[in-house]
């Protein structure tokens, strides 16, 4: 048969129109609000997202897909297309137990069914533009092993940092490991935010302003990429107009060769808050 | 002179050390008022003279008529109390002059001499970039000139008129040496400081025996009156509501006595009024954070004067060298509360087997198991304790709001000092000592504080190292460089480099008419000062400030960081943030309350 299906989550932050284009399968996870329970990029988008968070006194979180979920959607792909390959790649395993339900929910699946469930180590729109990746290949008809590779060779070459503009979320959060030090600061600290070969998240800097805080990002991102070319996506959740100024900036520095937009979903704004852009810088 | 004198003993030279001392202090404002700058930093003499008391002081505690030994306890007293780049380098001069006399019961013209000698090579050592037409000079030229004299005689009075005789002269030609006393018109203050007290020296020499009695009324102790005044508790007013910690009720019962992790449960007050000197700040933020680091159950109630602190550690004496930073500590009390655990187990043991089992507060009946820390309690030393914190931060500052803003970055204690007030290299040992951490940072921010630094990381014996911050912006940056997974190597690199990344600005007021860097400048005008240049002089405040602004964009920069002090006024303030706003709209602005003193507004462009 040779057909590969691809099967994502939502915190990948790919654009509804784009997902529905390749045919990507996206299992959503789960933001809470108390009791209440909306399904991410399904029932709540991110615009939705921080006006309630402005209004709820509740403060959000997020919780991963049950297996039970995963299975269902595996073996409803497996349904319609018979002796199928999936590839499922998701949100690190390292913050999140996303990946850990698609690993059961694969088990769970009667059969032999090939279903090859990979730990992104990222977030966001860094694996998302895998998954976009590889479902282009796959309609291309490339092999398993080749959407594998390229997906490999991509990890590789992606540089990530979040730019976030409040503290407030973080701390709240508990998942920011060392950058828990700047808790507390007077200053208007931004920490810039990135995630280690393990899938961690770690703060890779701290600076005041957010001047300051994008001309590290990019210094950063010029010790990796220099002038090679590179393919950018310049990601936000409420501030578009800055992130498109930092967009501009990118491109007067570095020979960027295509630019790709996303915004940066309700699982990541529950833990970094309002304000959040993203850039991820691949070479080509 | 018909005095003369073939050497001299420990009595002799107490004598003379105290003398030269009380010449010091007779003439500490003639000392200040050798400003070269007209901003208001004359402290030359005062920091001068507060270092030599702590000298005399040590000298009175341990007499000895043993010259070296003497000498030994003047350099010890004067290296704790060193304050200011002069105060440090004269206790760089007599410690190298102690060191030479170390074995001397008495000594004569060529063994004096040459300890002269020994002072000087000691301080040209001990600083970073000697300058000449200051303290050194005059220092170095004496001591050449005493060399070259001993040779000649064996009298001690006339070396030492000698010595005074071409300090004096040395002094004079200061001037000539440092271009910024040549503009203002003056001699160099610490060098004149240190002909005081050569001074002192001689009059001794010279009046042997006729005013002894008086230089020993020499009213040190009046000049210290944290030495003199006696606690009392009893006037204190302490906050009336003290709160208890909320009593563990019975579910504590079903605890393992060893469940609980921080069993000392201690309270105590810290008396900030009786220390007198308390150099460091006290935040409270700061302080809990730092309690909470090893222990719960914190509470800490602020009074103007009385800090009451109520913690559950696992290492009291932490906790009380942590405190003593902030003041004298009195009324202890510290449980073990895996002891009364105990009891309350064999009570209900004891007790009717279903019976309700009786809330006990900690803090109750405590009489029996108290134990008083007084002078013989076991407060075991930093180093002795089985886990210390990676690192710690010691940080200068003028200004409660600075203060707070480097507490609110990691900063552990911060020492407060500005341009009238340099923390001692004492103060800042006592702040090291009072840290349980393997590694101490030190910010001085003030390039007259860096000396003092330096010093009391060498006489700590523990892992110090010094950031050598000139200015408050300067320290802001390096503090926020600092990354806690980083070696101490690494870091104090990074520190250095975004210090050095800083432009650093101020804006005061002029004491005096005078001409420098070609700015004429007025009593009363606001002058601009970029690093150490004076680049703007007007009697309007907001033009001073954007003169100012403008030379310190030269060179670029991305964040404004403008701490506005003590004197600044709301309407001024927005003014110039306007102003700024519209000038530099690509540079993002930032203002914090900064409470400093003599300064209306200090600027960081970065």
């Amino acid at each position: 048969m040779g057909n590969i299906r691809i099967v994502t989550d939502s915190a990948s932050d790919i654009p509804l129109a784009l997902r529905e284009e390749l045919g990507i399968e996206m299992v959503p996870l789960k933001i809470l609000f108390g009791e209440e329970t909306y399904y991410d990029a399904v029932t709540i988008n991110t615009e939705q997202f921080f006006e309630k968070v402005a209004v709820s006194p509740q403060m959000p979180t997020s919780s991963q897909p049950s297996p039970m979920e995963y299975q269902e959607v595996y073996e409803r792909i497996l349904q319609e297309d018979p002796g199928v390959s999936i590839i499922s790649i998701h949100l690190s395993g390292a913050v999140s137990g996303t990946y850990q339900s698609a690993v059961i929910g694969s088990s769970m699946v009667d059969g032999d069914p090939d279903i090859t469930v990979l730990d992104s180590k990222t977030a966001s729109y860094a694996y998302g533009m895998r998954v976009v990746t590889a479902a282009r290949m796959a309609r291309e008809g490339a092999s398993k092993e080749a959407i594998l590779t390229e997906i490999g060779r991509m990890e590789r070459e992606t540089q990530l940092y979040f730019l976030v503009d409040t503290l407030e979320y973080l701390q709240r959060g508990g998942r920011i490991g060392r950058a828990s030090a700047l808790i507390g600061s007077i200053l208007n600290i931004k920490p810039i935010l990135s995630l280690d070969k393990e899938g961690m998240v770690y703060a890779v800097d701290k600076m005041r302003g957010t001047k300051k805080a994008m001309a590290r990002i990019m210094d950063l991102l010029g010790d990796a990429c220099g002038q090679d070319p590179v393919v950018v996506t310049i990601a936000w959740n409420t501030n578009k107009e800055a992130a498109l100024e930092f967009l501009e900036l990118i491109k007067g520095r570095f020979n960027v060769q295509e630019v790709e937009y996303a915004t940066v979903g309700a699982v990541i704004g529950t833990h970094v808050g309002p304000g959040t852009m993203a850039v991820f810088m691949r070479r080509v | 002179m018909s005095l003369s004198k073939r050497s001299i003993n420990g009595s002799d030279f107490t004598a003379m050390a105290l003398l030269g001392a009380e010449y010091l202090e007779r003439n500490v404002d003639r000392v200040n008022a050798l400003n070269v700058f007209p901003v208001p930093d004359g402290d030359t003499g005062t920091n001068m003279n507060l270092t030599i008391v702590s000298g005399v002081r040590e000298l009175r505690n341990k007499p000895s008529a043993h010259l070296g030994k003497a000498a030994e306890a003047l350099s010890k007293g004067l290296l704790m109390g060193a304050r200011g780049n002069s105060g440090v380098i004269l206790s760089q001069l007599f410690r190298g002059f102690a060191r030479s006399l170390a074995n001397l019961e008495e000594a004569g013209t060529l063994q004096i001499a040459a300890a002269f000698q020994n002072g000087v090579d000691m301080a040209y050592k001990a600083v970073v970039k000697p300058v000449e037409g200051t303290i050194l000079t005059v220092a170095k030229e004496a001591a050449k000139h005493a060399v070259q004299y001993a040779r000649r005689t064996s009298d001690v009075v006339e070396l030492m008129q000698e010595i005074h005789a071409k300090a004096n002269e040395a002094l004079q030609r200061t001037p000539d040496l440092l271009p910024v006393l040549k503009q203002v018109g003056v001699v160099d203050s610490g060098g004149q400081g240190l002909v005081f007290i050569y001074e002192g020296f001689v009059q001794h020499l010279t009046h042997s025996g006729t005013i002894q009695e008086k230089v020993f009324a020499f009213p040190s102790e009046a000049a210290a009156p944290e030495e003199v005044a006696a606690p009392q508790p009893a006037a204190v007013n302490r906050p009336s509501a003290v709160v208890r910690p909320t009593a563990p009720t019975s579910a504590q019962s079903k605890l393992a006595t060893a469940d609980i992790e921080f069993l000392y449960d201690m309270e105590f007050f810290i008396n900030r009024k009786i220390s007198g000197k308390s150099a460091a700040f006290f935040n409270e933020y700061a302080f809990k954070k730092a309690l909470g680091k090893d222990g719960d159950s914190i509470l800490v109630i602020a009074d103007d004067d009385i800090i009451k602190v109520h913690v559950h550690s696992r290492r009291p004496g932490d906790v009380l060298n942590l405190a003593m930073a902030y003041g004298e500590l009195t009324d202890f009390h510290i449980l073990n509360m895996r002891e009364q655990h105990r009891d309350l187990l064999e009570h209900e043991a004891a007790a009717e087997p279903f019976a309700p089992v009786p809330e006990y507060a900690l803090t109750g009946d405590i009489s029996s198991t108290e134990l008083l820390a007084g002078p013989a309690a076991q407060v075991v030393a930093p180093e002795e304790l089985h886990e210390l914190a990676p690192f710690g931060i010691v940080a200068v500052a003028l200004g409660e709001g600075i203060a707070n803003i480097f507490l609110s970055n990691e900063v552990d204690i911060v020492l407060s000092g500005g341009q009238t007030m340099n923390p001692s290299t004492e103060d800042f040992v006592n702040a090291i000592e009072s840290l349980p951490a393997e590694h101490i940072y030190l910010l001085p921010n003030n390039s007259n504080i860096i000396l003092a630094a330096e010093q009391a990381a060498e006489l700590s014996g523990r892992q110090v190292t010094v950031i050598p911050t000139k200015t408050i912006p300067q320290g802001l940056a390096a503090i926020l460089a600092f990354k806690e997974e980083e070696s101490a190597e690494r870091n104090a690199a990074w520190m250095k480099s975004a210090a050095e990344q800083v432009v650093s600005g101020q804006v005061t007021q002029a004491v005096r008419n005078t001409s420098i860097d070609g700015v004429d400048i007025q009593e009363g005008d606001y002058m601009g000062i970029k690093e150490k240049t004076i680049v703007s002089s007007k009697p309007s405040l907001l033009e001073a400030c954007q003169l100012l602004m403008a030379a310190l964009v030269e060179d670029g920069g991305e964040l404004l960081t403008v701490l506005t002090g003590e004197d600044a006024k709301e309407s001024d303030i927005a003014a110039l943030c306007e102003w700024i706003k519209e000038a530099y709209p690509d540079v993002e602005l930032e203002v914090h309350d900064g409470g400093q003193p003599l300064y209306p507004y200090l600027f960081a462009l970065e």
